[in-house]
């Protein structure tokens, strides 16, 4: 009884963690912009978690450089399933104009299944937006599975 | 007892709000913003500078010989795009733009996909009577020409897509060239052998 409930509450609030593996700041500054009163992404449930055992959507920036690379998927995977993980920007997607490079690890998606990409460079906040959305639908399309 | 701010608060229970309420009211982007590639495959001349000046690595260009010429097919990822207009701005005939489009969000490879794909017909055998200019330069039919020895340069028509990237280059304005009509002039007047015209050639179709 009490699982159905939370999973419905749960549902209409996902909350964020957000990892830079190696980011520019630039896709960061966008995602940090899309939680503030312009955009508001918390009027639409989503809230930014310090901790990944609280968060529903990883959203990864930066083309997860080597150094990064074992903490990403440490941090990942202490996220409670079902989960959803967002690339955002090229870099986490094909590693962009580091692609080649000796400390680039990138593409992310041979490492975790990816669920959603916000292509940009940086993305516009109100593509940020768009692509959180998809992932809280495709999060609870996980949890009714379950 | 004094409420400090009861004002403030109460009017802006009732003011407009001052977010932008994306999903419900929709957003354009700023004119010039640049968004998702279009790719013209009709316009395109397959001169391959896009591909060569794009730092993310984006743009790959497969050829396929076809019946009656070159089946060259352009794909674009926006996955590994900067967005940095450079493939349109150095694009010769202005196939590629960059559009406002800012929704570009894709739960598969594919969605980040922009391709196109045009045949581009076999060289004409015979090359054009105007092309041969001032002197003794021209061999029409051979595949490749003699340089001159002063270091100016000669054209190659069975090379020469006529993308007029030489012409743009030449500090001096002595290249013409008609892509209309394939036509290819130098005055060698004015030319003074600086070798740029060689040098930017994608079809290394200038020999001097």
């Amino acid at each position: 009884m009490f699982e159905k409930l939370i999973n419905e509450s749960a549902a209409k609030s996902p909350w964020l963690f957000h990892i830079n593996a190696g980011s520019c700041n630039g896709c960061d500054i966008e995602l940090v912009s899309v939680l503030t009163p312009r955009f508001d992404a918390e009027r639409l449930g989503f809230k930014l978690t310090g901790s990944p055992r609280h968060a529903d959507i990883v959203v990864v920036t930066g083309p997860v450089t080597k150094q990064s690379l074992p903490r990403v998927l440490r941090a990942i995977s202490q996220v409670p399933d079902p989960k959803c993980i967002v690339t955002m920007g090229s870099c986490p997607q094909s590693g962009n104009v580091f692609k080649g490079s000796y400390s680039v690890c990138a593409p992310l998606s041979q490492y975790v299944p990816v669920d959603v990409d916000i292509a940009g460079c940086a993305p516009r906040p109100q593509a940020v937006i768009e692509g959180l959305a998809l992932a809280t639908k495709i999060l609870k399309e996980k949890r009714e599975q379950k | 007892m004094e409420l400090p701010f009861i004002k403030e608060a109460v009017s802006q229970l009732f003011s407009k709000t001052s977010c932008e309420m994306y999903p419900a009211v929709p957003s354009e982007a700023a004119p010039r913003y640049r968004g998702r590639i279009k790719y013209d495959a009709d316009k395109c001349i397959g001169c391959g500078m896009c591909q060569r000046v794009c730092s993310g690595g984006a743009i790959t260009m497969d050829k396929e010989e076809v019946e009656d010429g070159t089946k060259i097919t352009l794909t674009f990822n926006l996955g590994s795009c900067t967005f940095c207009n450079t493939c349109a701005d150095f694009c010769s005939t202005k196939s590629i733009e960059l559009t406002g489009d800012y929704h570009m969000i894709a739960t598969k490879e594919e969605d980040l996909i922009v391709t196109g794909t045009h045949v581009k017909p076999k060289p004409v055998k015979k090359a054009p009577p105007a092309a041969a200019p001032a002197a003794k330069t021209e061999a029409p039919t051979a595949p490749a020409v003699a340089a001159r020895d002063d270091g100016k340069p000669v054209q190659d028509p069975s090379k020469c897509v006529y993308c007029t990237i030489c012409a743009k280059k030449c500090p001096q304005g002595a290249l013409e060239v008609d892509r209309a009509n394939k036509v290819w002039k130098c005055n060698y007047d004015d030319c003074v052998a600086c070798g740029n015209c060689a040098n930017v050639c994608p079809k290394k179709a200038i020999v001097c």
